[in-house]
């Protein structure tokens, strides 16, 4: 795949960089950063013997069952435990929903856990659970977001139903619209899908006293300690949590939610190690989803293409008393614009920050008016695009990935709105951008060196699936001269050095120059020891291959062990932390997507897509490619199969499971061009992150796709066929204004 | 009544209609739940066939080429008496009904989702999972192959999807594009892993057909 081109010169950085960053900066030329290094855990995985924590067995270990609400909105009256504690196999029982009058009694959405169980098997379990006896007082609920809006909607949530945020208000909304010869106002939408991560929540939790160790499947080990000592009001200092592989987590993993709690809990009534991993259902209804979005949206155009004004309500729900934030306008200038935003609460999980939160959905909503636009204009939507971009910059560099993008894709051959060609299967293009921030902040490693060469990288930082125990050894082995398979990392263990959650496409960036830093000064302690037996001063020294030596004379040096044979007893052993100046804050990328509709069945078939995305300094450059591809398959899914589906009437979930929470297979899968921008402009940036930005913007290029295709815009995601078919009727009928 | 099987060598002679299996529940349901607890099988007053459970009993399964001897409750699935009585935790559990098949093993050449197949049923029969497949620290092509190409992420469905892919290729030694997807169609990524497990299928050299 090619490389992006960047032009521009880079933007002062808002701090400028450490003693440390200066010191420790980033090799010009690369050995091993930025080269593709298969993941060190690869073998383990593949062949099983990767101990995830739903894989953690202990000794005498039992099984924990959660009791949830199968209503909506109800008060817990009564919580009977006495016949499944007599159950078979059954070791404990514990109420988590006091019942009573209180609004603490409330469950407030379905899936709500009420109490817990735990028994010798998993069966056991299960059959123990269903014995609980809960008796509900049944409450009003609302499903929908018209249903809780609704001038007659019973007042489900305290405070009100809705909770209306600031209004955001920039140049002169009455004078943009003045200037405006096309005027688009429509209501656009995106839904609520969950995380379904494939290894459920959950947690075994084993006590030795007043100590607990908890295997948690989380993305933030730290975080679950605090989470866990806060929730049973013991000391941090008891708690030691352990995440060496977990199954996914998408954002829904930075909190050991009640499941946590309630596995520590059984664990300590039993006097039993437990182990309480969800089920499929329980992960649809509790563990967080993707906020829906809705805008109804007044925009303006000049004659000559340029956006005027921008005049937008929007809401959304994030379940139960959650918010429903994200970016509106997304991306391109409307010099006049304003934006009120209103938080709507229905009964339904609540929202947790799912891969890159409200980005996605403001892409949406803002991409799709913009071909609205565009057409009025007669624009091409590349042109158009590129007419209305904030000014450029390193991290807002659209103009030229749009440009380097449509020659790549060869968006020349695109035809306009509607394909002129006969029969039922319409082809189209489509194109998007999008923007995410990642960067760095606090986080901290640890490096030993010791007299038989060895080399170990401590990090209290997991790997959520991106590769992270992989560039903890590539950026160790880069710093040191030394080949990656002499690191050893060590992750995903709250013994190893404070590190925040894996969120927000920040861990790498946080990781990065702590572990830079932190080998960089163990370097520095091996060249005071080296230097002596050389006969020279320790600031000549350089490490590559292997060896230490006098800088440009590599026959004047000693090998990487004998250097370490002058360590002694006492290992070599540094800290690290993460300072600004290795790192950045701001990526930028566009998608160009391909698709095929039948226009009489409505089914989408995505052929193809390109994306231009940067990240600053490459780290792996095989892991970073398959964050984009991953990105990229997630928002597809977003686009034209996942849907959390509420039943207006009842308020359950209908389709909690996978078989009909659809998800893309091998055959949904398109051909995926990957331009990973690599230029110097980039490098100087240090490290950024890449798991968030490539998957906003898919889901827009591919309904920007299906419009250029048939000719009619659908404004709700997901993309699903009744809602294509029925577009194009009303298409056919005269279409909207 | 339920058991009109008559011949217990020949299983193929289950009648497994849904009617036939509610009749055969119902059964089960009439033994005193005591004994049932107590005992392994139980013999059913009015017909004399045997019954398993529900409480525990004894099974002997062929997993990876090892006999493996397990105490079960006859309605606990294949997957779950290997991850929770035999500490087999290669393969995983996701969606716990036959959809996303993290759960994948080989059950006499053919691959099977091991949450949704009771062990009692899979006696007599050649288990494989993940587990076995590697050769000690070699690792089987397929194994191989994901690694190379980088065709997993956090790795949780890819137990299942190597399993698939290693039927496949026993089926296909050098698969086309069209049968790779057909063969990899019954299991989900979630990470979006796709385009590389493409890119391992179509390259694993040296598989016999199995």
């Amino acid at each position: 795949m090619a490389n992006a081109q960047q032009p521009g010169a880079p933007q002062p950085a808002p701090t400028g960089p450490t003693a440390n960053a200066k010191k420790y900066a980033w090799p010009e030329k690369p050995v091993v950063l930025s080269t593709r290094v298969k993941r060190l855990d690869g073998p383990d995985k593949v062949s099983g013997r990767a101990k995830y924590s739903f894989d953690i067995n202990r000794p005498g270990m039992i099984f924990g069952k959660i009791v949830r609400s199968p209503h909506p909105h109800a008060r817990v009256t009564a919580v009977d435990l006495s016949e499944a504690r007599r159950a078979p196999g059954v070791k404990a029982a514990l109420v988590w929903k006091e019942p009573g009058t209180e609004a603490a009694s409330e469950v407030r959405y379905q899936g709500e856990p009420v109490a817990a169980v735990a028994a010798e098997t998993e069966e056991q379990a299960i059959d123990a659970a269903r014995l609980v006896k809960v008796t509900y007082d049944v409450l009003p609920h609302v499903a929908s977001e018209a249903q809780s809006m609704a001038s007659d909607a019973p007042l489900v949530f305290q405070g009100g139903n809705t909770r209306k945020g600031a209004t955001q208000e920039m140049g002169d909304l009455e004078e943009g619209f003045k200037q405006a010869a096309h005027i688009v106002e429509q209501t656009y939408s995106t839904h609520v899908i969950t995380h379904v991560c494939m290894e459920s929540h959950g947690c075994v939790c084993e006590w030795e006293g007043d100590k607990l160790t908890a295997w948690v499947s989380t993305q933030g080990v730290h975080a679950s300690r605090q989470q866990l000592a806060d929730g049973l009001k013991i000391p941090q200092a008891n708690i030691r949590v352990i995440t060496q592989y977990m199954g996914g987590g998408f954002g829904s993993k930075t909190n050991v939610g009640a499941e946590g709690l309630i596995c520590a809990r059984l664990a300590q009534q039993a006097t039993a190690p437990v182990k309480l991993f969800l089920d499929r259902k329980e992960e649809h209804l509790d563990t967080g989803n993707r906020p829906s979005a809705f805008a109804k949206i007044r925009a303006g155009v000049s004659a000559d293409g340029k956006l005027t004004a921008f005049d937008g309500q929007s809401w959304g729900t994030g379940g139960a008393g959650a918010v429903s934030g994200f970016p509106l306008p997304y991306i391109y200038q409307f010099p006049n614009r304003r934006r009120v935003h209103t938080d709507v609460f229905v009964n339904a999980g609540q929202q947790r920050p799912m891969r890159a939160p409200g980005h996605p959905q403001g892409c949406f909503l803002t991409e799709i008016l913009m071909d609205e636009l565009a057409d009025r204009v007669r624009m091409d939507p590349v042109e158009f695009r590129i007419k209305n971009l904030p000014e450029a910059s390193p991290n807002a560099a659209w103009g030229d990935y749009f440009r380097q993008g449509a020659k790549a894709f060869g968006w020349d051959k695109r035809h306009p709105t509607g394909d002129p060609t006969p029969g039922p299967i319409k082809n189209g293009f489509g194109v998007s951008a999008h923007q995410w921030g990642g960067g760095g902040r606090a986080g901290r490693a640890h490096c030993e060196i010791t007299s038989d060469g060895g080399v170990v990288m401590r990090t209290g930082t997991q790997d959520i699936g991106t590769g992270t125990r992989t560039i903890v050894a590539m950026l160790t082995a880069e710093t040191l001269g030394l080949p990656v398979s002499a690191v050893k990392p060590e992750i995903g263990d709250t013994m190893y050095p404070v590190c925040g959650a894996s969120g927000g496409s920040t861990t790498a960036a946080s990781i990065s120059p702590a572990i830079r830093i932190a080998a960089g000064k163990a370097l520095d302690q091996l060249f005071e020891k080296v230097a002596p037996q050389l006969g020279v001063s320790a600031d000549v020294l350089v490490a590559d291959t292997g060896r230490i030596h006098v800088k440009g004379n590599a026959s004047k040096g000693m090998t990487w062990k004998d250097a370490c044979k002058l360590i002694g007893t006492e290992p070599i052993s540094t800290d690290g932390e993460w300072e600004a100046g290795l790192s950045s804050t701001g990526t930028s990328g566009v998608q160009f997507t391909e698709v095929d509709v039948d226009i009489e069945t409505g089914i989408v078939k995505v052929k193809r897509v390109l994306t231009v995305q940067d990240c600053g300094l490459i780290v792996d450059r095989l892991t970073a490619e398959s964050q984009v591809y991953g990105g990229i398959i997630g928002s597809l899914n977003f686009a034209l199969f996942e849907d959390r589906i509420l039943d207006r009437v009842t308020g359950q979930m209908v389709n909690p499971n996978m078989e009909s929470y659809l998800l893309a297979g091998m055959s949904d899968i398109p051909k995926i061009d990957i331009m990973l921008v690599d230029t110097p402009v980039q490098r100087s940036r240090g490290v950024i992150g890449i798991g968030e930005p490539p998957t906003v913007s898919t889901a827009s290029s591919i309904a920007n796709a299906v419009r250029n295709a048939t000719g009619a815009t659908v404004r709700s995601l997901p993309l699903h066929p009744h809602k294509i078919l029925a577009a194009i009727e009303e298409q056919k009928a005269g279409g909207t204004k | 009544m339920a058991q009109k099987n008559k011949d217990p060598e020949k299983p193929e002679q289950i009648d497994r209609s849904r009617r036939n299996f509610l009749k055969t529940a119902g059964a089960v349901s009439t033994v005193p739940l005591v004994a049932g607890i107590a005992g392994a099988a139980v013999a059913d007053a009015q017909t004399g066939a045997a019954i398993a459970g529900p409480g525990d009993v004894p099974i002997q399964l062929m997993v990876n080429g090892k006999r493996l001897n397990l105490n079960i409750e006859p309605r606990m699935t294949l997957l779950n008496a290997l991850r929770n009585k035999a500490d087999l935790t290669g393969n995983k559990r996701g969606c716990d009904r036959g959809v996303c098949g993290a759960c994948t093993m080989i059950i006499d050449g053919r691959t099977a989702y091991s949450c949704s197949t009771l062990a009692i049923e899979v006696q007599g029969k050649q288990i494989r999972t993940v587990d076995g497949l590697a050769n000690g620290a070699t690792l089987h092509p397929v194994q191989q192959a994901f690694c190379d190409r980088d065709a997993l992420m956090c790795g949780f469905c890819t137990p299942g999807f190597v399993m698939a892919t290693v039927a496949l290729i026993e089926k296909h030694p050098n698969p086309t594009p069209a049968q790779v997807k057909a063969g990899l169609d019954g299991n989900i990524c979630r990470c979006g892993t796709f385009t590389r497990i493409m890119e391992a299928a179509t390259s694993v050299k040296g598989v016999a057909r199995g």
